[in-house]
């Protein structure tokens, strides 16, 4: 072994309890940042599985044109044009050739799924209880590719409604609030005044409360016959991508190709993307500052230990040991203090993410409290616990480095 | 004769509390093999002397040649490998690291220096040991000997790099007459044999008179040598 590292460990193991007090320190700043980190991961996740079950990465549907065209052209100067109640006027209404669009839509090796919906205003009545809501008709496997609605079924299976043809599926609000449940029938009026009646047969809960107030879904062939569409029609094509935070690559290339209003989620939701950001933020000040108390603690105790060894540096110093050894012998402490810490740290981190994720807490499709496991959280973790433990180290070991000798000596 | 030591007009002054100038221009030398004590007066400037000699303190004026070095004005970080070849230094307390073994002790300037392997260096200490008379302690923390074992370890220590120089603050200060004289009769040795330069501070009139020269310091300038 190198002689300034077995000066260092000596000095070390020679006083096991100031050891551990350090390394304790260490191994809480880090398991607090793992757990911290992962926490914040797993609440992310889980928001963003309640954001994308009501809402795909791209949508595409029919959008009013944006730009209105003169309905005269302009002429000279001094006639005067005057457009009395000028009017806009919507020639064609959702998607006419839905199947062309999912062609182009599936032709991006980005995209992971897609789906056709029709989206309509409806009022569901049961008895004298009325409400209005969204119903959506769905293409049911689609759906679930992409928003994962089998995973927020509380009662009855989805691809039920694959099998009858008046069958519906309810948001948990919504059916408490008309009062059904799994096996009743409600009725829907549409905007035409079209009546027709549906029997319940599931019951979901995505956690977005306004969803579960207000949706409902029958599937796709249903909600044509209901709004007398032809075969190919939707109102809404909803696509999924690999990564959703890259989302506007594909959505900018895809517009190009399809001649309706393609929209990526972030155009509107941005309060989202940085909503998580700040969650992150918070995680990433609140652990670090852990981290730094930590290296408080390191550094307490290795300027005690220097404060204490100041004869010995002086002799140490005096049998030819130079300012770089004395650093070493110092620093070298401290690293070990940090990596032990570290190791220790990230065992006791996995252990409270181990226990917390028993703790029962509903949120998404999560039954106990979301904390994500993930990689980064550990070499994060060990990377700045090294950078704290340097810092907080080579202080003390610089102080050992400038004694001087004969100051010591001399008694 | 072979110079090993040459001191020429060293003056050393203090600034705290008041400017006090401890050393008036100190010049001599030293030749190979010589065995020299410096005595003096408490307070005459000895062990400032020594220090200014071990290249530990660089804080004076004059010049100083070791070995047919210049080591005025020489960076610390070359000095302290100088030392670690060139001089072994016994300090008038004998101060020893507490937390490592007796042997590692002595073994430490060794190691620090890496020339030789680690069993030689062993065996090498163990002899010093013997015959300091410290036997059988080599592997008990250095803090649990006694004072005048501890002194007699800081000898051994001071010995292990074969030094040109050996230094030695009161280097008996702590011992009985029988390891005084035992020490005397080492040093002795070592300058005939092995033609190793000594130079100690000492306050005892009959280690001092059969030395082959005393230096007699007073306030701070050399009166007799
Ligand atoms: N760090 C210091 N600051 C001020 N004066 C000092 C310091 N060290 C020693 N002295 C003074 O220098 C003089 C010589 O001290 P020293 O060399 O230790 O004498 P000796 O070893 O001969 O007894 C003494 O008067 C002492 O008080
Ligand atoms: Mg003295």
């Amino acid at each position: 072994m190198n002689t300034n590292n077995k000066i260092a460990w000596t000095h070390l193991t020679s006083k096991i309890q100031q050891l551990v007090v350090a390394v304790l320190s260490v191994t809480f700043g880090i398991s607090m940042y793992i757990f911290m980190n992962g926490f914040v991961g797993g609440i992310n996740t889980a928001f963003d599985d309640i954001t994308f079950s009501t809402m795909a990465h791209i949508r595409v549907y029919n959008d009013l044109p944006n730009d209105e065209p003169s309905l005269i052209p302009h002429t000279t100067n001094d006639t005067i044009q005057f457009i009395h109640n000028a009017r806009h006027i919507k020639y064609t209404e959702g998607i006419k050739n839905a199947q062309k669009i999912i062609q182009i839509a599936k032709g991006f090796t980005q995209v992971t799924a897609v789906t056709e919906q029709i989206n309509q205003n409806v009022f569901f009545r049961n008895g004298i209880t009325k409400v209005s809501g969204n119903l959506s008709g769905i293409d049911v496997e689609n759906e679930d590719k992409v928003f994962g609605i089998s995973k927020y079924m509380l009662k009855g299976h989805i691809y039920d409604l694959e099998k009858r043809n008046d069958g519906i599926v309810l948001g948990s609000g919504l059916a408490q609030s008309i009062c059904v449940n799994v096996g009743d029938n409600v009725t829907l009026t549409t905007a035409d005044g079209t009546h027709k009646s549906f029997k319940v047969l599931g019951i979901f809960e995505s956690g977005a409360s306004a969803t579960d107030k207000s949706k409902a879904m029958i599937s796709i062939r249903s909600a044509r016959q209901l709004f007398s569409k032809n075969a190919s029609y939707a109102s809404d094509i909803q696509i999924n991508v690999r990564d959703y935070n890259k989302v506007e690559k594909v959505s900018t290339k895809m517009a190009k190709m399809i001649p309706y209003k393609v929209e990526s989620w972030k155009e509107g939701n941005s309060q989202l993307e940085s909503s998580s950001m700040l969650r992150n933020i918070l995680a990433m000040v609140i652990s670090i500052s852990i981290l730094t108390v930590a290296g408080f603690g390191i550094y307490n105790i290795m300027n005690m230990t220097v404060n204490e060894k100041m004869r010995e540096i002086a002799i140490l110093k005096a049998m030819g040991f130079n300012g770089k050894d004395i650093v070493h012998i110092f620093l070298m402490q401290s690293l070990c203090i940090g990596i032990i810490g570290g190791a220790v740290g990230m065992g006791l981190g996995s252990l409270i993410i181990y226990i917390v994720r028993q703790i029962p807490y509903k949120i998404a499709s999560f039954t106990s409290l979301p904390v994500a496991f993930r990689l980064i959280d550990y070499i994060m973790a060990f990377f700045f616990g090294l950078i704290v433990t340097i810092i907080a180290g080579y202080l003390p070991a610089r102080k050992a480095s400038r004694i001087d000798p004969v100051e010591i000596l001399r008694g | 004769m072979e110079k090993v030591l040459s001191v020429n007009n060293v003056v050393k002054s203090f600034h705290q509390p008041e400017d006090f100038q401890v050393l008036k221009g100190v010049d001599f030398e030293v030749e190979k093999g010589e065995f020299v004590s410096i005595v003096g007066k408490s307070g005459s400037g000895k062990s400032t002397l020594l220090y200014i000699l071990s290249t530990m303190d660089t804080d004076y004026d004059g010049s100083i040649t070791i070995n047919g070095n210049n080591v005025t004005g020489v960076k610390q970080n070359k000095l302290a490998a100088f030392r670690n070849e060139h001089i072994g230094f016994v300090f008038q307390f004998h101060f020893l690291l507490p937390e490592f073994s007796v042997i590692d002790n002595v073994m430490l300037p060794a190691l620090k220096w890496g020339k030789k392997p680690i069993d030689v260096l062993r065996e090498r200490a163990r002899e010093l040991l013997r015959m300091l008379d410290v036997t059988g302690q080599e592997e008990k923390k250095a803090s649990l000997l006694s004072g005048g074992q501890q002194q007699r370890v800081a000898i051994a220590r001071a010995l292990i790099n074969d030094p040109t120089i050996i230094m030695g603050d009161e280097p008996t200060g702590n011992l009985d007459s029988k390891n005084t004289k035992n020490v005397f009769r080492i040093f002795r040795e070592l300058s005939r044999e092995q033609g190793q330069t000594i130079i100690t501070v000492t306050h005892d009139n009959d280690f001092a008179s059969n030395c082959d020269r005393v230096i007699e310091l007073k306030d701070g300038q050399i009166v007799n040598q």
